[in-house]
């Protein structure tokens, strides 16, 4: 990626045009259950998302979209009670549920950036090398690459780089929600999971965030949970309807938004519910 | 048009209408307000209470030292620290004379009536070195109870109603102290023939024979000592010859003595001390005692249910270490006496124990026992606030960590524990001023012995016995005089407590302000 291009800011464009349904499936779920104690959060869902590519998951509250999301990395076992019953999800296809799968190793491919703002209450440079540090990386030149990169990455080196070791909750919110992203891309992951990353933020910020994801595609796989529709429609290039655990339509995102076959699909696109 | 309004008015201007629930509202605000401050008079009102009992000491302290001084035990005390001296060399002769046998009964076959013969000649020199010093000794105690007698004197004529009613004058010091002062005239002669039989028997000493090596190097050493020490004799008479009676004693030295004296002696033949400083650092031996065990407790126990633990583990563990809280300290401090104390005779006596420095314990009742029981009540506190500490520390840091592929305990460690550190050293610090208050658990357990521990001797401190600000003040309080220096010192004991206290709290407060987080 050319970092120089933070500077200009590209008017982002509906990716669906460029959407290439014919590369390879990186994450391929099949027909997952998925439980909290009695509730069925997921009903056989099955989908492949393509490597390099944005993939939404919209649907109303409830649908099952983060807990879908969160069996990627499987942050769902934090929960107690929270438990697949059936199905597989398999990352470059190994079954990550398998039991030969350590959860750390996964999550270091597999990134995430949350709905609410969290970096840690230290300095700008710690936060960024926190996960390379937890690999043992020692080298005050490795890291120092790395907060560089990862920041260009993010698009916030030039708005931080002279003030890299002031606390990382001094910078307002869209700038926290970047450098959380930059926190993910440090670690060097394939794929990148968001859960709502824009639902706190202003739309100045969140206009940045987009272009943000738009362009971090080349290099990663990108997997975003919204509420918003239009952030769907302008950021993604596949999307994935979700209602009441069920997985009910899955294409391209123009597809989706213009031509939807589902009728549930065309009722929640347009904004008659949910 | 406008249709009549008949809801209520809201300008009410009659007394009964708005004005008296104005005037109720006012009253329970009263009622809150005051409440709240009621926690910060009686702040107030202890603070004062103290001070007033407790500062009147400094005057009557200086008034004790004058008497001191005027009534010549100030000018006695150096005879009486050479005699203090000189026992103490005769003492450990006789430590070297039982080591002595000792080795004889190990290395031959020697019985009890052939080892005293062999030590015969060490017990003479023993003896004659204790003679030597007799003259010292004497005039030492002849002195001493001329001294004590002008103080009693002196108090007696004091106490008296003529005394007080102007009516006599001054006790005349100076005509009493004349019989002590005449002792100048001989001492100078006194030194040169105490020091001069010294010597003859000291130098007599290099004729005795030893068991081995180690022995004779003890007692070599022992007798350059005790040279020096006939050398050092007639230091004394400087010390006595340039004394003034009639220096007055500065104010700040009934504060200096008060705060950085190394005795607290009561109810004594010779002279009282109030010095703080033993009971100050037994205070604060107990109490890190008490931290070393129950920081890593507390802490380790606030961690472990707070992030480890699953819920049924919460459930038992939680209520369990608040039960502790509960239990009445005088029953701990009853279990401490009966149980931990001979538990831990019994473990210090076992064989393979004996490296540990102070192993086997010389006093059932020693700092360590009260540590361990104070650290048992400094727990809970530590736990319960740590506990919170950590339950404060945002959740979406955890994720935040996981996500990035860190262990739980690597989470642990670098994330939650950091965040919450200001949390957790307010905890610890609360701990500390928790166990410092505490009064049942080391007048039982501490052992109560008033000396300053002898930190000389590594880690063997722990073991020894010692007593606290608290212990003394619970202890004497029931057997002063209302209004008397010794009263007056116990205030002045509990002042000082209260304004550690105070100041530990200041600081937790402190560590919490400061090292916030912010609110996400």
């Amino acid at each position: 990626m050319d970092p120089t291009t933070t500077e200009s800011p590209s008017p982002t464009t509906p990716a669906a045009a460029s959407a290439d349904a014919g590369r390879p499936a990186i994450i391929e779920v099949e027909d997952l259950d998925f439980y909290y104690g009695e509730n069925r959060a997921l009903d056989g869902v099955s989908l492949a998302i393509p490597s390099h590519q944005v993939t939404a998951l919209i649907g109303p509250s409830g649908c099952g979209k983060s807990t879908l999301l969160r069996c990627f990395n499987r942050m769902n076992d934090l929960i107690e009670g929270a438990e697949r019953t059936r199905g597989t999800v398999r990352i470059r296809g190994v079954d990550i549920f398998g039991p030969e799968v350590n959860v750390m190793e996964l999550r270091k491919r597999v990134g995430m950036v949350f709905q609410k703002t969290n970096p840690f209450p230290n300095s700008i440079y710690e936060n960024i090398t926190f996960g390379l540090q937890l690999q043992g990386v020692r080298s005050k030149t490795r890291l120092d690459e790395a907060v560089e990169r990862s920041l260009r990455a993010a698009a916030l080196w030039d708005e931080v780089k002279d003030r890299l070791h002031e606390s990382g909750l001094s910078l307002s919110g869209g700038q926290q929600q970047r450098l959380c992203i930059a926190r993910a891309i440090a670690v060097e992951p394939e794929i990148i999971l968001m859960d709502e990353p824009c639902s706190a933020l202003d739309p100045v910020a969140t206009a940045r965030v987009e272009e943000l994801i738009h362009k971090l595609k080349q290099e990663f796989t990108i997997v975003i949970v919204t509420h918003n529709m239009q952030q769907a429609a302008r950021c993604s290039d596949r999307t994935a309807f979700l209602y009441l655990g069920k997985l009910i339509e899955y294409a391209d995102t123009q597809t989706i938004f213009i031509n939807p076959s589902d009728s549930q699909t065309e009722a929640y696109v347009s904004g008659r519910f949910g | 048009m406008s249709e009549p309004d008949t809801r209520r008015p809201f300008a009410v201007t009659s007394r009964y209408g708005g004005e008296r629930k104005v005037v109720g509202e006012r009253m329970i605000q009263l009622f809150f307000g005051g409440n709240a401050f009621v926690a910060v008079l009686i702040l107030g009102l202890i603070m004062i209470f103290l001070a007033r009992e407790g500062l009147g000491f400094f005057q009557l302290n200086r008034a004790n030292l004058e008497v001191y001084r005027k009534a010549g035990l100030e000018f006695v005390e150096p005879l009486r620290l050479q005699e203090n001296q000189h026992n103490q060399l005769v003492r450990r002769m006789f430590d070297l004379r039982v080591e002595s046998a000792r080795a004889l009964g190990r290395n031959t076959e020697l019985d009890r009536e052939a080892i005293n013969a062999r030590l015969r000649p060490l017990d003479d020199f023993i003896l004659a070195f204790e003679d030597a010093a007799e003259p010292l000794i004497h005039a030492s105690m002849n002195l001493s109870d001329l001294a004590a007698e002008i103080k009693m004197a002196a108090i007696e004529w004091e106490e008296t109603e003529e005394y007080r009613g102007g009516l006599k004058p001054d006790f005349d010091y100076e005509t009493a102290r004349e019989s002590l002062v005449a002792f100048l005239g001989t001492q100078e002669r006194l030194n040169e023939m105490v020091a001069a039989n010294l010597r003859r028997v000291v130098n007599q000493g290099n004729q005795l024979e030893w068991a081995n090596t180690a022995l004779a190097r003890a007692f070599a050493e022992l007798r350059n000592e005790a040279l020096a020490f006939a050398t050092d004799l007639p230091g004394a008479y400087h010390e006595m010859s340039t004394w003034d009676p009639n220096e007055p004693v500065p104010t700040w030295k009934a504060w200096s003595v008060f705060l950085t004296g190394s005795q607290w002696l009561t109810a004594s033949f010779w002279q009282d001390w109030y010095g703080v400083l033993p009971l100050l650092t037994g205070s604060l031996l107990v109490s890190f005692i008490a931290l070393a065990f129950a920081v890593p407790l507390g802490i380790g126990a606030a961690v472990y249910v707070n992030q480890i633990a699953t819920r049924r583990e919460q459930n038992l563990i939680k209520p369990a270490i608040e039960f502790i809280a509960a239990i009445p300290s005088v029953v701990l401090g009853f279990f401490g006496i009966i149980v931990l104390g001979e538990l831990l005779r019994q473990f210090s006596e076992i064989g393979w124990m004996s490296w540990w420095p102070g192993f086997p314990v010389a006093e059932r009742l020693n700092a360590l026992t009260a540590g361990i029981m104070l650290a048992l009540v400094a727990v809970p506190t530590i736990f319960t606030l740590a506990e919170d500490a950590l339950q404060n520390v945002p959740k979406t840091y955890r994720e935040a960590s996981l996500a990035l592929g860190a262990t739980r305990m690597q989470t642990v460690w670098k994330v939650i524990l950091p965040a919450a550190m200001s949390g957790i050293v307010s905890a610890v610090l609360l701990g500390f001023g928790r166990v410092v208050g505490e009064t049942m658990i080391v007048l039982l357990c501490a052992g109560n012995r008033i000396a300053i521990p002898d930190f000389t001797r590594g880690l063997e401190v722990f073991t020894q016995p010692v007593h606290t600000m608290t212990g003394i003040i619970a202890q004497q309080m029931g057997e002063v005089v209302e209004g008397g220096i010794h009263y007056r010192a116990l205030f002045m004991v509990g002042l000082l407590l209260f304004v550690l206290t105070l100041t530990i709290n200041y600081l937790a407060q402190r560590a919490v302000r400061r090292l916030r987080l912010p609110t996400i």
